[in-house]
């Protein structure tokens, strides 16, 4: 096992470097960051001094190799718009994005998977159909539009949640279960369909002909083996998730990173860029790499070596 | 979210008439962006400027209220010769950490915001500045290399900071995330991307904001948001709240809305260059383009009513230029195609349009219908979208043309507006002679009285040359806590809690 995660670390070194150099690159062709940093009417003597000041005056291969060796000591350079270490203006702000997306993936897997059984247990019935319907919507609703309206029917019509920013659980609740619909509806049909095929397997009927109770069959022998595709597509998740927060942030004024992220590309403040595209796919990676490792915890068959 | 969406929503939030009351003594602004720091010369943008200002100071103010330049770190300023200037502190003021504001002060600032590299943002207004000496302690004298007739506004853009404080924090950036200054409120909290708070400052030299303990400006990034929240009472004050809402918010009874003539000018860029071959090199084509344009048409159909007329011009009625005699181009297709067939285009012809995403208020509804005014005279304006940086890119290097639509907001004075057409300028797309006269004439001419003729020449001259389509002025909007009293933003997102009170 230890033997395994080393290698697998390793292999993220190459993943890691591939990121870099794409996000370098997609960040630089989108043109120089002076035109939107400063003023139209800015004098040029001010326009060239903020490139020397940022480096950005030199060939770009030069600038490529000096981001590479500083971002692999995790320096990602200065924000061009801040001023400060772009890597710190992320930090600062992760723990906002922590605390949404695991409140939104708690919210997404409590839902998610008991609606899966559920809805497979009693298939073609009404709660079957209501389910579905409902997986339907949830993945269909855009977030931003979701919400907008839950700010107006909880904050506005009813008076009972805030209409956004950070600080107590009232104000975490509809950002958390806006961020969390569309996988709350994911989960709940992967479930269904892999308890569906679980349901019907020998085993089963062999746990019901021992006489085990209907919960221990569905938990202990249906559950447990429709898990590992279900832990994949959470683990996949993660990526949505984080995707998520840019527009789930901005709607609620959640002060986290995806706002960040998505005032540093509109600004071209590259380093901040960067630093976001690389810590996202760092937790990407990592995520995914859990994933796998829980998948021995969950079926003893699979050990890695 | 879409107009209709928003539409849809808020009267959904009208049908619910639900309102709160603010907290009594705190005044909870939502602005779209969280400044980037707190020192107001860091960025021209307003929600920077707009956080900072009650805690640093700068010499004059800009009043809103009726438009006039007032003292403020400064008693006043005279003209000892046309490129010279003294300057009189106030006495007795400090900064909080007990710093005194004085001539050295100003002389340290100075240093600061005539320096590139620390104040890029600003260059454009403090390149005149050559020299400043200090007569006594509360003396400043200010040499120009060029005679500055917008001094008293470039003097209200000079804020003071605190010498010893800005030297110890080494420099902007630290400044910026924790200000010292003269103002009536002090620094006391900053959770990024989330609010500002900002503390009553009690030693303060000046009358404080009536009844106002704390200023919270919160980042609220979606407009639909700050208009709930104004409902709720969240907010006391919400920025730029859009214009399918204002009519809903106007008929609550806790909240007043604010109607701001915005610096904000939408006009096409119709170029005449060489390197921009194209019909529109001849003036009656360009005139035909205006006479094209429903301006009318637009403002109802796409601004609700909610923005200005240019009338033929691109100053407004405030402004030293503005000329009640010119009127718009008045709106006569058949003249229009008359123009075409006289300038040799009875078929109309094809001219790309470029048009920036998202950076003009309704700029891209703005240029289809444009297009399909154009459209009907027989010109097929072929619309190419711009990202923001890149439109940005090709206005610097006179990419735009031959035709564009532009919203820019210039800085408040005449001569900022009309030197972007001289042929020198750097996003000039005219060149011509005259116009390049009266224009280096203007920029130093100290008579206001001439000042003014030299400027309707010049206005005169561009309706009379065309070198744009004028189309419309912007209106901001803000929906403000019914009793916030004395709050006047100006045209350029900016304002100031001098003279604000709150009712209790």
């Amino acid at each position: 096992m230890p033997q395994y995660i080393a290698n697998r670390l390793l292999l993220t070194l190459p993943v890691l470097f591939g990121i870099l150099l794409i996000s370098f690159i997609l960040t630089h062709i989108s043109g120089d960051p002076t035109d939107l940093i400063l003023p139209p009417d800015a004098t040029e003597s001010a326009r060239k001094s903020f490139r020397e000041q940022h480096g950005l005056d030199r060939p770009l291969w030069v600038q490529f190799g000096s981001f590479s060796w500083h971002a692999l000591q995790g320096d990602f350079g200065e924000s061009l718009r801040f001023g400060v270490s772009a890597i710190s203006l992320v930090t600062e702000r992760m723990a906002a994005t922590t605390e949404l997306a695991v409140a939104a993936m708690v919210l997404a897997i409590g839902i998610g998977i008991p609606a899966g059984v559920v809805a497979a247990y009693w298939r073609n019935t009404v709660v079957d159909v209501v389910v579905r319907a409902m997986t339907l919507v949830g993945q269909a609703i855009p977030s931003f539009y979701l919400g907008i309206v839950s700010i107006v029917v909880f904050a506005v019509m009813l008076g009972w949640l805030p209409t956004g920013g950070r600080g107590t659980w009232a104000q975490l609740l509809l950002p958390a279960a806006t961020l969390s619909l569309h996988i709350v509806a994911l989960i709940t049909r992967v479930t269904r369909s892999c308890m569906l095929d679980v349901l019907g397997q020998d085993y089963i009927r062999t746990a019901r002909a021992k006489g085990l109770g209907e919960s221990v069959v569905v938990r202990r022998h249906a559950l447990r083996n429709a898990f590992i595709p279900v832990l994949t597509i959470i683990g996949l998740q993660v990526g949505l998730l984080m995707g998520g927060v840019i527009v789930t942030e901005t709607v609620f004024s959640w002060p986290g990173v995806g706002r960040l992220a998505i005032q540093a590309i509109y600004a071209r403040d590259f380093p901040v860029v960067q630093a976001v595209v690389f810590l996202f796919a760092m937790i990407f990676v990592i995520v995914n790499l859990l994933v796998d490792l829980l998948y021995a915890a969950l079926d003893p068959r699979i050990g890695y070596k | 979210m879409k107009p209709t969406l928003c539409k849809l929503l808020l009267t959904v939030l009208v049908a619910m008439g639900i309102a709160g009351p603010a907290t009594a003594a705190r005044v909870t602004i939502a602005q779209s962006l969280d400044p980037q720091s707190l020192w107001p010369n860091a960025t021209t943008s307003a929600d920077t400027y707009n956080a900072g200002t009650p805690i640093v100071e700068s010499l004059f103010w800009l009043d809103a209220s009726d438009n006039q330049i007032k003292p403020l770190l400064a008693l006043s300023y005279t003209q000892d010769s046309p490129n010279q200037i003294t300057i009189k502190l106030r006495p007795n003021v400090k900064f909080t950490n007990g710093e005194p504001m004085n001539a050295d002060a100003v002389i340290f600032s100075y240093n600061v915001v005539t320096d590139p590299k620390q104040t890029p943002a600003y260059t454009r207004y403090f390149e005149g500045f050559s020299k400043i000496t200090k007569i006594d302690n509360l003396t400043v004298q200010v040499d120009t290399s060029y005679p500055l007739p917008p001094m008293g506004l470039t003097l209200s853009l000079f804020f003071v900071v605190p010498p010893k404080y800005w030297t110890e924090v080494g420099g902007a950036v630290a400044f910026g995330r924790k200000p010292i200054g003269t103002g009536p409120f002090t620094f006391h909290s900053w959770v990024r991307d989330a609010q500002v708070v900002l503390k009553r400052n009690d030693a303060y030299w000046g009358k404080l904001p009536e009844n106002i303990d704390e200023l919270v400006f919160k980042s609220v990034p979606d407009f639909g948001a700050r208009v709930a929240g104004a409902i709720t009472g969240e907010v006391d004050i919400a920025k730029q709240v859009p214009i399918s809402s204002v009519a809903d918010l106007r008929k609550r009874v806790n909240l007043k809305v604010l109607e701001v003539n915005a610096f904000t000018v939408v006009h096409l860029i119709l170029s005449s260059l060489e390197q921009h071959k194209s019909p529109l090199q001849d003036k009656r084509v360009r005139h035909a383009i205006n006479f094209a344009i429903d301006k009318q048409g637009i403002i109802d159909g796409l601004f609700l009513g909610n923005a200005r007329r240019l009338n033929g011009q691109l100053l407004r009625p405030t402004q030293p230029g503005y000329d009640p005699n010119i009127v718009d181009y008045p709106y006569d297709p058949k003249k229009a195609k008359q123009l075409l067939t006289e300038a040799g285009y009875p078929n109309g012809f094809q001219v790309p349009f470029k048009v920036p995403v998202g950076s003009i208020q309704q700029g891209q509804e703005v240029a289809e219908a444009v297009a399909g005014m154009l459209g009907a005279i027989g010109i097929t304006a072929k619309i190419q979208l711009l990202e923001a940086g890149e439109y940005l890119r090709q206005l610097r290097a006179r990419e735009l043309g031959p035709m564009a639509i532009s919203g820019n907001q210039p800085p408040d004075d005449s001569h900022f507006m009309m030197s972007q057409y001289h042929s020198t300028w750097r996003y000039s797309y005219i060149n011509d002679a005259e116009l390049d006269k009266l224009i280096d004439e203007g920029k130093v001419e100290m008579d206001p009285k001439k000042r003014d003729a030299i400027y309707r020449k010049i206005s005169a001259l561009i309706y009379e040359q065309a070198p744009v389509g004028f189309i419309n002025g912007g209106v901001d909007h803000y929906a403000v806590n019914a009793k916030l009293k004395n709050f006047h933003p100006r045209g350029d997102g900016r304002y100031f809690f001098y003279n604000v009170s709150l009712d209790k």
